[in-house]
């Protein structure tokens, strides 16, 4: 079975077409002439799979924006998470993202976190994995319930790993997570923080040379808390699973849709197997890349190469 | 003087009849390798030889006038362009396909029936591995007791995340694949929210030129709650997975036979699942739904299927089978615009 499976993943690899990046191989070319045609027409890179950071920086001179949404995983609820990264360099990028972490309502809730993300210049080699770090100091989210207000906050230490072998390109890291959960309200309150190192891995499938299959699984950290019973919160690891497709309808835009998977989300009981699809959301989102660099040297002359 | 005028007009006489009809079939000497090469590998040489290195097929030299008129050969027409790969539909009647629809193709479908059902899907191909749609379905049912009749939950809002592969892209003979998973907005009414969700996989494999044979399993779940607390004996909540892995796979399967070049006769067999208010038991079960019927090709980008569909066959109960209509359209101006973009 096991080499069935195998035999299965060597002859998709070898069926997916190698090229899974955008088309050109060159950035966008920073000169006052340079046409719309090869400003978008450059090469672009995201730093992230769905929510899993990946050893690639957006690169210099470029901005990301991406984010995706649902509005199946809590019924009524636009559940959403986003991304801005900001490249400085070709190895390092500034960013403001939502962090995947699992809230007390149960749902993937976007943690806000601005961070910095390197990647470890070292030269691209086959079956060499490149490597990247990512630090995310978290911003506290603020829930009100009445008179209480809960905040929660991720601060993440990201270390991730990239090793391409054709069409396939394999991901892997460890998260360590400091999580803490402050409720205040008319008494003494409550507080937890816990540091956990959550595995996640992830994987890509170049079917064309536009679209991608990606899947990815990892841990978050998880708050529980019921406010209608105030006790003491804690603070678990919690599994996410994402599987679907990026589609770059242009070199600068993608479009992201998948399906995913959380062990346990709103309106779920207690405890929750993966036999439980009515809890699995689908979620539809996208990123694009602006190459500000280039279109401020094509404007006003500044930033050219 | 006068002959040469006779035998101009002679010629002319000849000729002008000649122009304006199909050419005839004149033998042309074999296309040799060193001569006409191709690019292609492929043995057969191609229909629409290039003219001008040709060796001369006729005593064209001559500058006399030919009864065979030379400006066809030497400007043939520009070769028709490539018909477009027929677009595989997402579904049979009720139950997936392994297809997926090509990138930036919206697909969209409405149906009725005979019981006043009305129905919608709208999808969007994503980069050829993926689609994404949404839908209104009438397919759900639900009772308030064992012994009542059904009635219809609808409008059933959905969305659809489908990826898969295609024919033939693993290895020859491979079937398409595809990876389905459908999830219902909560559908509150009569005091009652319920949600469905299935996730399928299927294949389909194309035997001939004809038969299209459809299977695969589909992984169902839902649940039911009690919104308003009036839930007479029944449980507040009840999911489907409660009640184990069993009570929630099933197989499918279809048959498309193509009997015209522009009519195929479908049957398929689908799962859909039906809710029951008062059951104690359980509160929700599966119920297999057969369909049967003929998918006309209007155009390329417009298809009408009719047939007939019973709900429940374990019912056995023709009273409760349904008359159904529905039309499908395939909207190519969004890949027009992708193409154009790049």
């Amino acid at each position: 079975m096991r080499s069935a499976v195998i035999a299965l993943c060597l002859a998709a690899a070898s069926a997916a077409r190698a090229d899974g990046a955008a088309p050109a191989d060159r950035d966008p070319p920073r000169r006052r002439d340079a046409s719309w045609a090869e400003l978008y027409g450059g090469r672009f890179r995201s730093s992230r799979l769905f929510s899993m950071p990946v050893a690639d920086v957006v690169g210099a001179y470029q901005i990301s924006l991406g984010g995706d949404y649902s509005l199946l995983q809590e019924t009524g609820v636009l559940s959403s998470a986003g991304a801005l990264a900001v490249g400085f360099g070709d190895i390092a990028q500034l960013e403001y993202r939502h962090t995947a972490a699992i809230s007390i309502g149960q749902t993937t809730a976007p943690v806000p976190a601005v961070g910095v993300q390197l990647k470890v210049p070292l030269p691209e080699r086959r079956y060499l994995p490149s490597w990247a770090v990512a630090f995310r100091l978290g911003v506290p989210r603020r829930e009100r319930f009445g008179a209480m207000s809960v905040d929660e906050a991720v601060t993440d230490l990201y270390l991730v790993a990239r090793l391409r072998l054709g069409a396939v390109t394999l991901h892997g890291g460890a998260r360590v997570s400091a999580a803490r959960i402050d409720v205040v309200d008319d008494g003494p309150g409550f507080h937890a923080d816990r540091r956990l190192v959550l595995p996640t891995v992830g994987a890509e499938l170049a079917m064309t040379s536009e679209a991608r299959l990606v899947a990815e699984i990892g841990l978050a950290p998880q708050f529980r808390f019921d406010p209608d019973a105030p006790a003491t919160p804690r603070i678990h690891p919690g599994g996410l699973g994402r599987l679907g497709v990026r589609w770059f309808l242009h070199p600068a835009l993608c479009v992201d849709a998948s399906l995913g998977y959380q062990v346990e989300v709103a309106g779920a009981q207690a405890v929750d197997r993966p036999s439980a699809v009515v809890q699995w959301d689908i979620r539809l989102g996208g990123e694009v890349f602006v190459p500000w660099g280039a279109l401020a040297c094509r404007a006003v002359g500044i930033f050219c190469e | 003087m006068n002959r040469l005028l006779l035998a101009f007009l002679a010629l002319a006489a000849i000729a002008l009849p000649a122009a304006a009809q199909p050419l005839p079939p004149v033998p042309l000497p074999e296309p040799e390798p060193e001569t006409a090469p191709s690019p292609s590998p492929s043995p057969a040489p191609s229909p629409a030889p290039s003219p001008a290195p040709s060796p001369a097929p006729s005593p064209a030299p001559s500058p006399s006038p030919s009864p065979i008129p030379s400006k066809p050969w030497s400007e043939p027409p520009p070769p028709p362009p490539s018909p477009e790969p027929e677009i595989g539909l997402p579904t049979v009647l009720a139950s997936p396909t392994g297809r997926l629809l090509p990138a930036a193709i919206i697909y969209s479908r409405s149906s009725l029936d005979t019981s006043g059902g009305l129905a919608s899907d709208l999808r969007v191909g994503l980069g050829d591995v993926a689609e994404f749609g949404v839908e209104l379905t009438d397919l759900v049912r639900a009772r308030e007791s064992a012994a009542a009749a059904p009635h219809r939950l609808a409008p059933y809002l959905a969305a659809t995340f489908k990826m898969g592969l295609a024919e033939h892209r693993l290895f020859t003979g491979q079937p398409a694949l595809a990876l389905g998973f459908r999830k219902s907005f909560e559908h509150e009414i009569d005091g009652r929210a319920t949600r469905i969700a299935e996730l399928y996989l299927v294949g389909t494999k194309r035997l001939g030129d004809s038969v299209e044979l459809h299977g695969g399993g589909v992984f169902w779940d839902a649940s039911i709650r009690d919104a308003d607390g009036a839930g007479n004996g029944a449980a507040a909540e009840d999911f489907l997975h409660d009640h184990g892995v069993r009570r929630q796979l099933r197989g499918f399967g279809g048959l498309g036979l193509r009997a015209l070049a522009d009519a195929q006769i479908l049957v398929d067999l689908y799962w859909v699942p039906e809710f029951c208010y008062e059951c104690t038991d359980r509160q929700i079960r599966l119920k297999a739904l057969l369909s049967w019927g003929v998918r006309y090709d209007i155009t390329r980008s417009i298809k009408l299927d009719s047939g007939v569909r019973v709900p429940d066959i374990t019912a056995a109960d023709l009273l409760d089978a349904q008359i159904f209509g529905q039309v499908t359209f395939l909207h190519r101006g969004l890949r027009r615009a992708v193409d154009h973009l790049r």
